[in-house]
């Protein structure tokens, strides 16, 4: 039913245009000047008037001679009357379906009146005419009757003059006509149906389309109101651990420096043990703490035009104990050109290069190289080819910190997931290397909060580099 | 359907349904060929360049029954590709019936099942529930090798609710059939639920039995209906939606 589908697509209406064919007008599927071409062609051809009228009775194209007969009688008082009279009287022919009248004028011309119909519905009529039945040989004595003013002797010249056409002729042209006129209106109704479904579908597959994004819209709302619930949980939780931890430690401490009494050399060793665990254990909490803040948002950066140098020179001062108890080298290698102050904050810039650091001292054997280096790069995309290098270049300038080990490596896909929180490449690499597998994540996230970038590549022979930029001019956060 | 009672009109769309290739748009030809000059009209077909149907095809008849009834039936064929979805389901709109054009092959199995359930989802999207859509089945490509076996198609059409045709569309084999019976089975759905047997004060039977001879029909409607192979003619009762 058309009732139960208009609420779901009240823009598509079908069904108006192939099942209620009724509200097709003539006018709607012809094209006027073609028509008008076609009406020209049959005149030319037969030397008789057409007219085409629409169901209401508008005239849609004619192609029509005033006869000389008809001039004269229309010059008549008595003549325009019966002329009037007549031409109404044909206006008013409404033939049926198929089926086509002829209609004689009292001049002794004939008019033949035919309906243009489509898919079974008479859309408007054509009208032949007038023209003289070619059996009509003298001046009909009606005409006399109905002008008596005629002159006949004029009647006899200007009657002949009028084309004269067998019926059965006149029948033929007709039908012609319809059919090429059924030809135009298919193709008519056929390209509007056409332009129609077009319409259609397209604002059919709009609406799915759109319908797909508005679910893919909640689903992502409801996934990113979850990583907030979480990072909300994840801070929670820290803060609620820290508490009791910084307890643990506190008194640990106390009782190593002997305020509850002297301690055998066993005890003093187990309260070290229970210390170490627990900073590294408070280590991992503020990690937890650092990248829920990262994930919420609520982390400030603090921006100052910074040297990263002396940052990196730091980075690898605090490393060299844990370095030289694993005969690992770090090194940091001085720029060859000097490096512009950029806008950073230096404490979390501090900690993403102390993170790398660590992390490559961490997987690099013994006897390998940690080696650190900075320098001025260009962000242009290398696909562009050089295009707009000249207006690109300056905008795209960035310092990258390079972190170079000799260790195991990462191969190319796993580039990505490395800095996902609690990512490790290898589950039994926690036993071997420990580590909680968050501080990949914390750089990522605070390179990202700086609007730089961090990329992983390799370091022959064996090794990896973490390559950070840094823009050097301010651009907005993301 | 559309009912028009000062023209006394009554204008009903059937529709052809299938997956990709099964011979729906073959249906209408071999329809149009049987049909009476006097009702039929211009088959129009809206087909991409290999020769697919991209829209539809349109097929127009009309008959006149007793004390001037005019019964337009508009049968439309939708373009089986499953990228078309949303046209199908433009087409399905309003349809009063539907013959669901089946391929016999039996590697075309999971096209025709797949077909089915789009569908049941497109009806669905138009808010008319499957089992309350006068449909009928025809198994098509019955000439082809490596088909499902008569007797199969009997076992399986007698388990089920529609009425089911075998056919070789290509040869006119079953086509009347197929849509004699949609016709009927529309008809008696409609009249259950519009009675346009008060309504238009006509005995449908007699005016079925018009139609089907006007479109070449030699053996009387019960004799065409009792060809299927299984299923059953119960009217489908659909109340028009507010």
């Amino acid at each position: 039913m058309t009732g139960s589908t208009a609420a779901t697509h009240p823009e598509v209406d079908l069904d108006a245009l192939t099942l209620n064919t009724g509200a097709i007008r003539l006018e709607d599927l012809i094209d006027r000047s073609m028509l008008q071409d076609v009406i020209r062609s049959v005149f030319s051809l037969f030397g008789i008037s057409v007219r085409v009228f629409a169901a209401d009775g508008t005239l849609l194209s004619d192609q029509a001679e005033q006869q000389p007969l008809c001039r004269v009688l229309n010059q008549l008082p008595d003549g325009r009357a019966a002329c009037a009279t007549h031409v109404n009287t044909i206006k008013r022919l409404a033939p049926e379906a198929e089926q086509s009248v002829e209609h004689d004028c009292f001049s002794g011309a004939r008019y033949h009146v035919a309906p243009i119909t489509y898919d079974g519905r008479v859309l408007g009529r054509i009208i032949l005419g007038p023209y003289l039945p070619a059996e009509l040989r003298e001046v009909p004595p009606g005409l006399l009757v109905a002008v008596p003013t005629l002159d006949p002797a004029k009647a006899r010249e200007l009657l002949p003059r009028m084309p004269r056409a067998r019926s059965d002729t006149v029948q033929h042209v007709i039908a012609h006509v319809r059919s090429v006129l059924d030809l135009i209106l298919f193709s008519g109704h056929k390209a509007l149906l056409t332009s129609q479904m077009h319409l259609a579908s397209v604002r059919e597959s709009y609406r799915e389309l759109q319908d797909k994004n508005a679910r893919l819209q909640d689903a992502y709302d409801r996934l990113q109101e979850l990583d907030r619930l979480k990072s909300n949980f994840i801070a929670t939780v820290s803060h609620e651990l820290r508490t009791p931890l910084t307890s643990i430690i506190g008194y640990s401490e106390m009782l190593c420096e002997g305020i509850a009494g002297e301690l055998t050399s066993e005890q003093t060793e187990f309260l070290l043990t229970i210390r170490e665990k627990g900073d590294q254990l408070l280590a991992l909490i503020m990690s937890l703490l650092d990248l829920s803040k990262l994930e919420s948002g609520s982390l400030t950066i603090q921006r100052e035009n910074a040297d990263v140098v002396p940052i990196l020179e730091d980075v690898v001062s605090s490393l060299l104990p844990t370095s030289r108890k694993k005969s690992v080298n770090v090194s940091f290698v001085p720029p060859s050109s000097p490096v512009p102050r950029i806008p950073v904050d230096p404490g979390k810039i501090r900690q993403v290069v102390l993170n790398l650091a660590e992390n490559a001292v961490k997987f690099t054997p013994a006897d390998g190289r940690v080696t650190l280096s900075v320098s001025v790069a260009s962000d242009a995309d290398p696909d562009e080819d050089g295009f707009g290098f000249a207006l690109l270049a300056a905008a795209a300038s960035v310092v990258e910190i390079r972190v170079a080990d000799t260790g195991i490596g990462i191969s190319a896909d796993q580039r990505e997931k490395v800095f996902d929180a609690f990512y490790q490449i290898d589950s039994s690499s926690t036993r071997e290397y420990g580590g909680t597998g968050l501080g990949l994540a914390i750089v990522k996230r605070l390179v990202d909060a700086h609007g730089g970038s961090v990329r992983i590549e390799d370091n022959t022979p064996h090794g990896t580099v973490f390559v950070v930029s840094l823009p050097i001019s301010l651009s907005p956060a993301p | 359907m559309q009912l028009d009672f000062a023209a006394r009109e009554l204008t009903v769309k059937l529709v052809y349904y299938g997956p990709a290739l099964s011979g729906k748009t073959t249906n209408l030809h071999a329809l149009h060929r049987f049909a009476d000059e006097s009702a039929r009209g211009r088959l129009m077909t809206l087909e991409t360049r290999d020769d697919r149907t991209l829209f539809f095809d349109l097929l127009p008849l009309r008959f006149k029954g007793e004390g001037d009834l005019a019964l337009r039936l508009k049968l439309f064929t939708v373009p089986g590709q499953v990228i078309h979805s949303s046209t199908r389901r433009l087409v399905l709109q309003g349809a009063d019936g539907v013959a669901f054009i089946a391929d016999s092959q039996l590697a075309e199995t999971q096209n025709n099942a797949s077909a089915f359930l789009d569908l049941k989802e497109n009806l669905k999207a138009h808010g008319v529930a499957l089992r309350d859509m006068p449909l009928v089945i025809q198994y098509n490509k019955r000439d082809l090798p490596s088909i499902r076996s008569e007797a199969e198609l009997v076992q399986m059409a007698s388990r089920g609710r529609e009425p089911v045709f075998a056919a070789t569309a290509t040869r006119g084999d079953g086509v009347l059939e197929t849509f004699i019976s949609l016709l009927h089975l529309t008809w008696t759905s409609l009249d259950a639920v519009h009675d346009l047997r008060a309504k238009f004060k006509i005995n449908p039977d007699a005016f079925l039995g018009e139609v089907s001879q006007r479109m070449g029909a030699t053996a009387p409607i019960d004799e065409i209906l009792l060809r299927r192979l299984g299923g059953t003619f119960t009217p489908r009762r659909r109340e028009s939606a507010p």
